[in-house]
């Protein structure tokens, strides 16, 4: 039987060679892209992989640096910033001959040497040194090697110290050995460490799961294409004699050929695309040439898995007919799908709208329920009414046609709605991550203060102690030389130079709290203004949102009930210098308190994030707008793939009407509308649920305001719609061939 | 509903459509040798032959479906075969009607839409499109049938409907390809005796071809097509 399903496949006649290569087609494009996506995925967990020996800490066993470790290593690491971008620091000191060394380098730097990576090294030639180089003590020994690099754009360095100085210096630890994958480093966020690891390991795994749906969606669509054809002819073969068991054999076998040749194609297709996918920048930092790369499990998964998937997906299909020696009818049609498909959906918006009115939930328990519950039921809401919401889109769009085309399409998508979503169900699960994603990220990056004309982003502070209760003050308090205020209100571009000193009350220091004269607060607005009548104020946390998520600009802090005398002696905690806004401005404030305050950390900006978020919200930004991007085009596959199987069900009557003289236009509108509108119309939905959500948890969790993604959010899904509407239209030709004049005749 | 008055453009009498030295080859194989036709307005003409005798080509180069090789087709007194694809589009759009043996209907569409299309490719507004169709129904002995989809209907009501279509934006001629091939003799006499009926009341021109003589039997006139060439012309008394 199995040779027969063979010989039937591609000895029949042309038209089943025809249908087999369309199908393997098919099936060819979907493995590409699975491949793509395998290989991008595979990529960023590389590219992550290499980040993490910047999350060692004390905690890093010794044998995870693969080497002789008798000797402890200082380590102290930091996140530095050079205008947007990230400078990874890592300050270390040997202890002995045999400490570990980081990966690029050949040996630990000596005091008053570092190794800085290519691109920092470019930079560090090409600005003022007051600008940049003057933060980093000694001189350059060499550069860092691509293996200890995410990406070739990546600006790290590694500076030597004297393991007596570093070991005093605060956050420093001693480990033992280096982190090398990400998987291992759960246990090291709370250190010293990047802290990126879990996180990072959570996105790469959902970015994967909302590639891969759509992919296999398409696959399953192209493995059916043909279907309604086949059919007939195992209607034929049932007339002659042939069993049930028989037919499903050679359904089988016909489908597996084509996914088994779609598969091969589908390697080289992947071969290509591999060419272009090196230039799509993932996280925003372009991947090494050797990161897209698939392993040994993907390619099995894939040789052996897709052809078995298309095996079950023929059979499915089967199951849904009924194919009888007098021909093939459908098993009676479910009924249509019903509002109550969207009870979940409206459940899960009003789970989240419940507590963005009552405020954030109390316990972890509560707040487990508004996340994951409100979450969870929305999207499997947006599965299910789906189905329901195309049939109420096309009952809409039947019900207003004047045009043939608006008619024929609205009823076929009535016909089916459930067929008609299913091709395109995977851009759900895409677009409401990605715009719930894009949603609040882009409003927690804009929530930058303004005041008076002094914008935060303008303002940089160096903090000695974090103003965090964990800071022992005997080490970390320092007090401003004299004339160092006066020097730094003289570099080019600082407008005014803001000392917070400890507060003397050791009850309100242990909460976080610093004294700041109202006459230097009232120069730098961003940080929050004194109460009326105060001379000096108590200051909390004001980097970024405090811990009443209020921005510090809007925050009146109280008075401390000190003069401004008293306190102009006391130790300082933080130095805040607001600068005219100027890039070169910031550059030198930052370099002249780092040169001023050395191992206090890098100085930051008075923003809501600090650069290391920055970087992580930047890497997601760049990876959503990839999977918008990636998920649209994948559905327009399946869409297009759809068209064909639609065309192949309707080349007679088409074909009849464009002999009577129906425009091919009139036709091409049918099969545009019939794809586009289930697009258009779940992509408006998904994305506008997805929003609704970020601004529901927003409010209920940080009671942020919400803001509307900025326009390259939008460019990206304008630009993945206007690619899946071009695809739609790349199927117009097969239109034209398959309902020509001579199908009239020979069928 | 009876329509008696004649389609739109045409004038009553004389020729309407006219064939002259039709040459057409499908690879090495010819279709017509050289055939000459003319068929008269308001006459109901049946096109026999045996299978592969060029019948079919003969009606498809009279509807401009396809373009001869050598001769010329006239329809009211113009030259058919030398119009663009697109000028012949349209004139078979507005101008003529069809019904072919089988698998016409869209299968999305319910029959009255299905009969309202040549409306509204027409651009007639839905609804109106929808009363004309209607009223075909009843004539056809359709009723009740309207919202019925193809799948529900057996094959001589799926025939029924498809002549309506073809006839419901009263075309000056109606090809019909035959028109009773898939259906046994009752429905195929029925479908032929609305055909003709209906034809005849609103002074449409049709031309069927078919290999049956039962259904040549409803025609004014009958010729026979063998090897390519329009050999002998017979008068039917109806």
């Amino acid at each position: 039987m199995i040779r027969l399903g063979l010989r039937l496949s591609v000895c029949s006649g042309r038209e089943a060679l025809v249908r087999v290569a369309v199908t393997a087609a098919a099936v060819a494009l979907g493995v590409g892209l699975l491949l793509c996506a395998l290989a991008g995925v595979n990529g960023l967990h590389a590219q992550a992989d290499r980040v993490a020996w910047l999350d060692t800490s004390a905690q890093t066993a010794a044998s995870t640096s693969g080497g002789s470790t008798a000797d402890p290593l200082w380590w102290l690491y930091s996140v530095d910033q050079y205008g947007s971008q990230a400078i990874d620091r890592v300050d270390v000191a040997a202890v002995g001959p045999n400490a570990p060394v980081p990966p690029g380098v050949h040996t630990v730097p000596g005091a008053g040497e570092y190794y800085a990576s290519p691109a920092l090294t470019r930079l560090l030639e090409s600005v003022p040194a007051s600008e940049l180089a003057d933060r980093f003590p000694g001189r350059q020994v060499g550069t860092i090697g691509a293996a200890a690099l995410p990406s070739p754009d990546s600006l790290v360095i590694v500076i030597g110290h004297d393991a007596h100085q570093l070991s005093r210096v605060p956050g420093a630890v001693e480990v033992r050995g280096i982190q090398q994958t990400l998987a291992n480093c759960f246990s090291c966020q709370s250190n010293s460490g990047s802290g990126s690891g879990p996180i990072l390991q959570w996105i790469l795994a959902g970015a994967a799961v909302i590639l891969f749906v759509p992919m296999l969606i398409l696959i399953a669509t192209a493995s059916r294409l043909s279907a309604a054809r086949r059919e007939e002819r195992f209607a034929a073969m049932r007339l002659v004699g042939a069993t049930p068991h028989q037919v499903s054999v050679i359904a089988a076998v016909e489908s597996s050929l084509a996914a088994v040749a779609g598969v091969a194609v589908g390697f080289a297709i992947y071969l290509v695309l591999r060419l272009l996918l090196a230039h799509v920048q993932f996280t925003g930092a372009p991947l090494a040439p050797d990161d897209l790369s698939l392993t040994g499990t993907d390619v099995l998964l894939v040789v052996i898995g897709i052809p078995i998937a298309a095996v079950a997906s023929a059979r499915v299909g089967l199951r849904r007919v009924r194919i009888s020696p007098l021909g093939v009818t459908r098993r009676v049609a479910s009924p249509p799908p019903g509002a109550m498909r969207t009870v979940p959906l409206v459940a899960g918006v009003a789970l989240l709208a419940y507590f963005a009115v009552t405020g954030k939930p109390q316990g972890n328990g509560s707040q487990l329920v508004e996340l994951v519950g409100g979450l969870l039921l929305i999207l499997v809401g947006l599965m299910l009414a789906g189905p329901w919401l195309t049939k109420m889109g096309s009952r809409l769009m039947t019900a207003r046609a004047n045009r043939p085309a608006t008619l024929i399409a609205g009823r076929r998508l009535l016909d089916n709605p459930r067929a008609a979503f299913r091709s395109i169900s995977g851009l759900v699960l895409a677009l409401f991550v990605t715009s719930a994603a894009i949603g609040a990220l882009g409003s927690i990056v804009a929530s930058t203060a303004q005041v008076g004309g002094s914008r935060s982003a303008d303002t940089v502070a160096a903090q000695f102690c974090g103003l965090t209760t964990s800071c022992d003050t005997s080490n970390s308090v320092r007090s401003v030389p004299a004339g160092l205020q006066a020097e730094l209100e003289g570099v080019p571009g600082v407008r005014t130079v803001a000392l917070i000193h400890v507060d003397p009350s050791p009850a309100d220091r242990m909460n976080g709290v610093g004294v700041v004269s109202c006459h230097a607060l009232a120069k730098i607005p961003v940080i929050g203004t004194c109460a009326p009548g105060a001379d000096v104020a108590a200051i909390g946390f004001f980097l970024g949102q405090n811990e009443a998520a209020k921005s510090p600009a809007l925050t009146v802090w109280p008075s401390a009930g000190l003069s401004a005398a008293s306190i102009a002696g006391l130790p300082v905690e933080a130095v805040v210098l607001a600068t005219d806004g100027s890039p070169s401005a910031l550059e030198r404030a930052r370099t002249s308190l780092v040169q001023a305050f050395p191992f206090q950390g890098p100085p930051v900006v008075v923003d809501a994030i600090g650069p290391s978020q920055l970087r992580l919200l930047a890497m997601i930004r760049n990876l959503t707008q990839v999977v918008v991007v990636a998920s649209l085009i994948v559905a327009a596959c399946s869409l297009a793939v759809n068209i064909a199987a639609g065309l192949s069900e309707r080349r007679r009557p088409f074909s009849l009407l464009r002999l009577t003289g129906v425009p091919t236009a009139v036709l091409r509108r049918v099969v545009a509308l019939e794809s586009a509108l289930p697009l258009l119309l779940v992509a408006s939905v998904s994305i506008v649920v997805g929003l609704l959500a970020a601004a529901l948890l927003l409010r209920s969790q940080l009671d942020f305001a919400f803001r509307v993604p900025g326009i390259a959010y939008w460019a990206t899904v304008v630009f993945g719609l206007a690619a899946s509407l071009a695809i739609i239209a790349s199927t117009f030709p097969l239109l034209s061939r398959m309902t020509g004049p001579e199908v009239a005749r020979t069928d | 509903m009876t329509i008696v008055s004649a389609p739109s453009g045409v004038e009553a009498g004389g020729v309407i459509l006219e064939a002259q030295g039709l040459v057409l080859s499908f690879g090495e194989t010819p279709a017509l040798r050289g055939a000459n036709l003319s068929v008269e307005r308001g006459e109901v003409l049946a096109v026999m032959g045996p299978s592969g005798s060029g019948k079919s080509t003969l009606l498809y180069c009279l509807a401009g479906i396809l373009t001869p090789d050598a001769g010329v087709v006239r329809f009211d007194g113009r030259r058919l075969d030398d119009r663009s694809e697109k000028e012949r589009s349209k004139l078979r759009r507005d101008r003529f009607g069809f019904v072919f043996q089988f698998g016409q209907l869209v299968p999305e569409l319910t029959a009255e839409e299905n009969v309202a299309l040549p409306l509204l490719l027409g651009g007639l507004q839905r609804a109106q499109a929808l009363a004309s169709a209607r009223d075909w129904f009843e004539r056809l002995g359709l009723e009740g049938m309207e919202r019925h989809r193809t799948g529900e209907m057996s094959g001589g009501q799926a025939q029924r409907v498809a002549l309506a279509r073809g006839l419901v934006a009263q075309p000056d001629v109606l090809f019909a390809d035959e028109p009773t091939g898939s259906l046994d003799s009752l429905n195929g006499e029925v479908v032929m005796d609305l055909l003709t009926r209906a034809a005849r009341d609103q002074g449409t021109t049709v031309i069927i071809v078919t290999h049956e003589a039962r259904v040549a039997a409803y025609a004014d006139r009958e010729v026979i097509v063998r090897d390519g060439l329009v050999s002998s012309t017979a008068s039917a008394t109806r």
